[in-house]
């Protein structure tokens, strides 16, 4: 580690990264467009200067990207001439950049607006008229480009170069006639096309899917993990008007996915907004399942325990660790279900595995078992317990509606499910209504934020199959 | 050419593969490659040379857009049979290049930056081409022709051969 | 006033000689007896790096580094094992230079000679020759003599019998002016768009693919063989003793006679424009001129009696550059000729930079509007400031301060001009013609 000095601080900094990391590591706020730490330096977009001092030398503004940290380093980030050096850059970079705030996705996370509140002049001196290019380019089905607004910092570029190890864009043309483009109009390609779209630091890649759906700064922001594969990318998820989930961000993980996500992990949220929900609970009465109130269905289902015996507890892979703990006290075999593996594993983030806790369940002792084989095995128990978010989708909704009436089927899940052998119906919170824990792939815990409200008449699982287990406490124990 | 990704003709790849071995790295022999490929394939490099040249160097095609889209004597759209560059820097432009420019347009009929009617003639701007000394100037086909007055041009112009340069191109 | 310079002319003495670029011309008039003289008279490579350390050439190119010094960051072969290069800048594209271009045409060997002493006293092995792609004489002549001088033994295996082997090969640029800049040069020079790369690292410890490199222009290798012939005391008799040696000045534009001309460095600027080009021409007097190319900023007139060395040049307010001059006439407009330049940088500005991508563009467009009489009073200090956000040493590379360095000298010394142009609201010297280019401006592609 070598000593520096950032800001009268004197701090340890890691020698084989460039200024600017350890100036964000220490809380210095050092602009940056080019830069970016998972990508390599290039050193050109030039905002990043900060002023430095080495030994009897005289201070020289520089930019922090492309300076080695060297012990004994004075930096002075807040210097006059750091900030002059800053805001001349800013004005350059506005002279052709097209007003489009008011209609810019990339409004209220825009590193330009931000930088330039930070560091401009408020007013630039350019009558020039400003370069016409093309503004709703299609890059495909994920990203559209505005190449007016574009500042050619190159991130984009390099993502597909050094991330993704496929080129798919350039810089053609050159000087102020520079435009970012694909080979011969073609459209990008692959499963981590949206990245680019965060790594822009202004709004020329946005995602065609959230293309003016909402300004960001309506939206409530939850840590979080993915839940599509075993991978568990932590990400945000963000809520417009305390309901509707608008968009899935990476949030950087340095142990599992650095600071990026999948595609198809990143545009799965629609299903959260997917209704009628399951809100609150059913019971199958003479003309069907019929709304309960959950301290019946709860009755309901302990007495079933009761006459019975233990349940086959067959539980979604979704289901988080606490969850599942509570589920095993109702149990009698517990099995998760375990659907076919994905045709978009990968070498990077994608694992293959639709199952986010696979081995969290494991570890508690589930078994998995192919939706197949779960319907067979259903067919020959006495009670099925069917427990937790996407159980009924992933054992399919078709099958499961085949089931005989006879079959006494309890359904904790976040959607209504249409089959004779249901008869008791509770609803649970989504992935986006819960905290919880599921462990990844590679064993690090990932971990769920309540983002928005369940449904009212919706309790969370783990208090649901809690007040069961209380309920049927007798019978289970035999 | 057929079905399946473009390729170079042979007898272009064994002179590349010769060429290759200057070079520790393949790749670097990429831009006196794009010179020879736009010199075989039509005057231009059309986006199925690009490809054709990025199979031969294992790059993606993309990556070689970017590179040829970088240097001005490339051209990625069709040119005239005969390019027609006038210096316009500050040598050439202090001897009456813009004069010698007026008259290229009139003698070809073509637009500065565009092909003439009858397809022989692309007439560009260029910069500085190392003829200072010797300005004005006007380049064509590759050859400069220095200390032009502007009553030389329609003669200059005249010496590109009459009927249509034979093209090859990948199709 | 000082003692005469000598006069003698060494890298020229043989371009008149019927077919001085053929080996057998060139041999039978001292050729490679250098080269001979390194390998076979016991001087180390170390020795001959010391050799031009003391002869105190500076780099012809542009930058007017000592060549010595910078063969010297080479790093010890011992201690780097890894292979080595020295790149030929022959990309010569700034505005007004056109003299490499003659020793490339005329006195091909002199260069391959001055390339294979350098590789030699460098422990080179691998020399590429960067050609501007637009340079096809120069790029067939060079090409021609490394053939003749690889089947006479000179280049390849074993040279002169003996363990030094080196090897040239040709490598065409594209006509891009950023590739003759070092970084940029070796960018190109990989099969890549021509970004100049920050410094540091420097050439010498990452060059070519990473590894140990030097960039040399083609007239200062040149240069090498007569040093090692003749001595560095001898190197040092030629020109001033900061700027030792002998240059080769072009002079353009509004002259009688334009042309190359080689002279001892130190010599009065009014000497070559009235000795070589016979003044200003058609009776004319001198307005401004640039003493380098378009990169080093317009002088007036009365500065005319500088003499053309790296100091002097520097303490009048410009640079020697690459000592191309170009003189304007009364007749001419400074404005009109900053817009010409300007718009040279607006073109070949790489777009890596956001001051230069931005600011080069904006500049051309100022000098536009005010040599079109659209210009205001506030567009001057605009001038001033904008270059001031563009240089010096805020990019990656030097193509912004070659923007800036210009705007700051003709506001300097054209300032009335500059004025007159806002308050008339047209250029008071513009011919009726001149305003044509602008509508054609926009179809450069």
């Amino acid at each position: 580690m070598t000593k520096i000095t950032i800001d009268g601080r004197e701090v340890e900094v890691d020698p084989k990264k460039p200024l600017i990391a350890a100036c964000h590591e220490h809380a210095s706020n050092v602009p940056m467009y080019c830069y970016h730490p998972g990508l390599s330096p290039v050193g050109s977009c030039r905002i990043c200067q900060v002023e430095v001092k080495q030994g009897e030398t005289p201070p020289r503004v520089v930019v922090a990207c492309r300076t080695p940290v060297a012990e004994g380093m004075l930096v002075n980030t807040e210097a006059p001439k750091a900030h002059e050096a800053r805001r001349q850059c800013l004005e350059f970079l506005l002279k052709n950049h097209p007003l489009d705030c008011p209609i810019c996705d990339k409004a209220g996370e825009c590193d330009l607006q931000d930088y330039a509140f930070m560091e401009g002049q408020g007013e630039g001196r350019s009558v020039e008229p400003r370069r016409k290019l093309e503004k709703r380019k299609s890059l495909g089905d994920v990203i559209v480009l505005d190449q007016e607004r574009c500042i050619l910092c190159s991130r984009c570029v390099r993502f597909f170069e050094e991330v993704t190890e496929k080129p798919q864009l350039t810089v053609a043309g050159l000087g102020a006639r520079s435009t970012i483009e694909t080979f011969a109009d073609r459209p990008l390609e692959g499963n981590y096309q949206g990245n680019v779209a965060d790594i822009c630091p202004v709004g020329a890649l946005t995602l065609k899917p959230f293309r003016f759906q909402a300004r960001v700064w309506n939206l409530d922001k939850f840590a979080s993990t993915c839940g599509e594969c075993s991978r568990g990318c932590s990400i945000t998820v963000e809520v417009l008007r305390r309901s509707e989930v608008k968009r899935l961000r990476p949030r950087p993980n340095p142990a599992v996915n650095q600071w990026w996500m999948c595609d198809h992990g990143r545009f799965s949220f629609p299903r959260f907004n997917t209704g009628p929900r399951l809100a609150g609970s059913l019971i199958r009465g003479t003309d069907g399942l019929e709304p309960i109130e959950l301290e019946d269905a709860l009755d309901e289902a302990a007495d079933l325990v009761r006459a019975h015996g233990k349940p086959l507890l067959v539980v979604s892979p979704w289901l988080t660790q606490e969850e599942a703990s509570a589920a095993r006290e109702l149990g009698g075999e517990g099995l998760f279900l375990s659907p076919a593996p994905s045709p978009l594993k990968d070498d990077f983030l994608h694992t293959g595995d639709p199952c986010p806790n696979r081995r969290g369940l494991s570890e508690l002792g589930f078994a998995p078992v192919a939706p197949g084989e779960a319907l067979e095995r259903m067919r020959r128990a006495k009670l099925v317990f069917l427990v937790g978010e996407r159980a009924a989708e992933l054992c399919g909704i078709e099958a499961l509606s085949t089931l005989p009436a006879w079959l006494r089927l309890v359904v904790f899940d976040t959607h209504p499910l249409a089959s004779p052998a249901a008869c008791v119906e509770i609803g649970v919170p989504d992935s986006c209504e819960r905290t919880g824990t599921w462990i990844n792939v590679d064993g690090h815990a990932g971990m769920l934020s309540i983002a928005r409200s369940a449904p009212p008449g919706v309790a969370p699982l783990v208090r649901t199959l809690a007040e069961l287990q209380r309920r049927a406490q007798g019978a289970l124990a035999r | 050419m057929g079905p399946g990704k473009p390729s170079l003709p042979a007898a272009l790849v064994r002179e590349l593969e010769e060429l290759v071995t200057h070079y520790p790295q393949r790749r670097a022999a990429l831009i006196p490659a794009l010179h020879r490929c736009q010199e075989e394939l039509g005057g231009w490099l059309a986006p199925d040379t690009l490809e054709a040249c990025a199979a031969f160097f294992g790059l993606e095609p993309v990556e070689v857009f970017g590179v040829a889209s970088f240097y001005p004597m490339f051209h990625l759209h069709p040119s005239g049979k005969h390019v027609v560059g006038v210096c316009h820097n500050i040598s050439c432009a202090l001897r009456g290049a813009e004069e010698i420019l007026a008259e290229v347009c009139r003698v070809t009929g073509a637009d500065v930056g565009k092909v003439s009617p009858d397809g022989r003639y692309q007439v560009q701007r260029v910069e500085c081409q190392g003829a200072c000394t010797a300005a004005p100037m006007l380049v064509l086909d590759g050859v400069f022709h220095e200390n032009l007055e502007r009553a030389e041009v329609e003669r200059v112009l005249g010496t590109v051969p009459k009927g249509p340069r034979l093209l090859e191109s990948l199709r | 006033m000082s003692a005469p310079l000598k006069r003698e002319t060494y890298l020229l003495s043989r371009v008149d000689l019927p077919d001085s670029h053929r080996l057998a011309v060139y041999k039978a008039n001292g050729g490679y007896a250098a080269l001979e003289k390194v390998l076979t008279g016991g001087h180390t490579p170390a020795q001959v790096i010391q050799l031009v350390k003391d002869s105190g050439l500076r780099g012809r190119g542009g930058a007017g580094f000592s060549t010595g010094l910078k063969w010297s960051f080479m790093p010890d072969p011992a201690k780097d094992p890894r292979p080595r290069y020295l790149a030929v800048n022959a990309d010569e594209s700034e505005p007004g230079t056109c003299k490499d271009r003659v020793l490339m045409e005329k006195d091909p060997h002199g260069l391959v000679e001055g390339i294979l002493v350098a590789c030699y006293a460098m422990r080179v092995k691998t020399a590429y020759v960067y050609v501007r792609g637009e340079y096809r004489q120069s790029y067939e002549r060079v090409e021609a003599a490394i053939a003749e001088a690889r089947a006479a033994g000179l280049v390849g295996q074993k040279i002169l019998g003996t363990d030094f082997a080196c090897e040239i090969w040709m490598h065409k640029g594209a006509g891009a002016y950023i590739c003759g800049e070092e970084t940029g040069l070796m960018e190109s020079l990989e099969g890549k768009r021509g970004h100049p790369r920050p410094k540091p690292p420097f050439p010498a410890g990452f060059g070519l693919w990473g590894q140990p490199t030097t960039v040399n222009n083609v007239e200062t290798l040149s240069n090498v063989p007569f040093i090692v012939l003749r001595g560095a005391a001898w190197f040092q008799s030629l020109g001033t003793p900061k700027s030792p040696g002998n240059v080769l000045i072009g002079i353009s534009g509004h002259v009688e006679r334009p042309g190359v001309y080689e002279l001892p460095l130190g010599i009065r600027a009014r000497t070559v424009l009235e000795e070589c080009a016979s003044g200003v021409w058609k009776g004319r007097s001198l307005k401004a001129w640039l003493p380098g190319g378009s990169s080093t900023g317009f002088l007036p007139a009365a500065k005319i009696d500088v003499a053309m060395d790296h100091d002097s040049i520097k303490e009048a307010g410009s640079m020697l550059g690459t000592a191309a001059m170009v003189m304007l006439d009364e007749t001419a407009c400074t404005v009109r000729a900053m817009q010409v330049i300007a718009r040279f940088y607006d073109h070949e500005s790489c777009g890596q930079c956001s001051q230069c991508r931005e600011g080069t563009q904006w500049l051309h467009q100022i000098f536009a509007r005010l040599e079109r009489g659209q210009g205001r009073r506030e567009d001057i200090e605009l001038l001033s400031s904008l270059a001031n956000g563009m240089a010096p040493g805020k990019t990656i590379c030097a193509l912004s301060d070659a923007a800036a360095i210009p705007t700051h000298a003709v506001v300097k010394h054209f300032r009335d001009e500059l004025e007159e142009h806002v308050r008339l609201g047209r250029c008071p010297l513009a011919s009726p013609h001149d305003v044509s280019d602008w509508v054609a401006e926009e179809a450069h592609a």
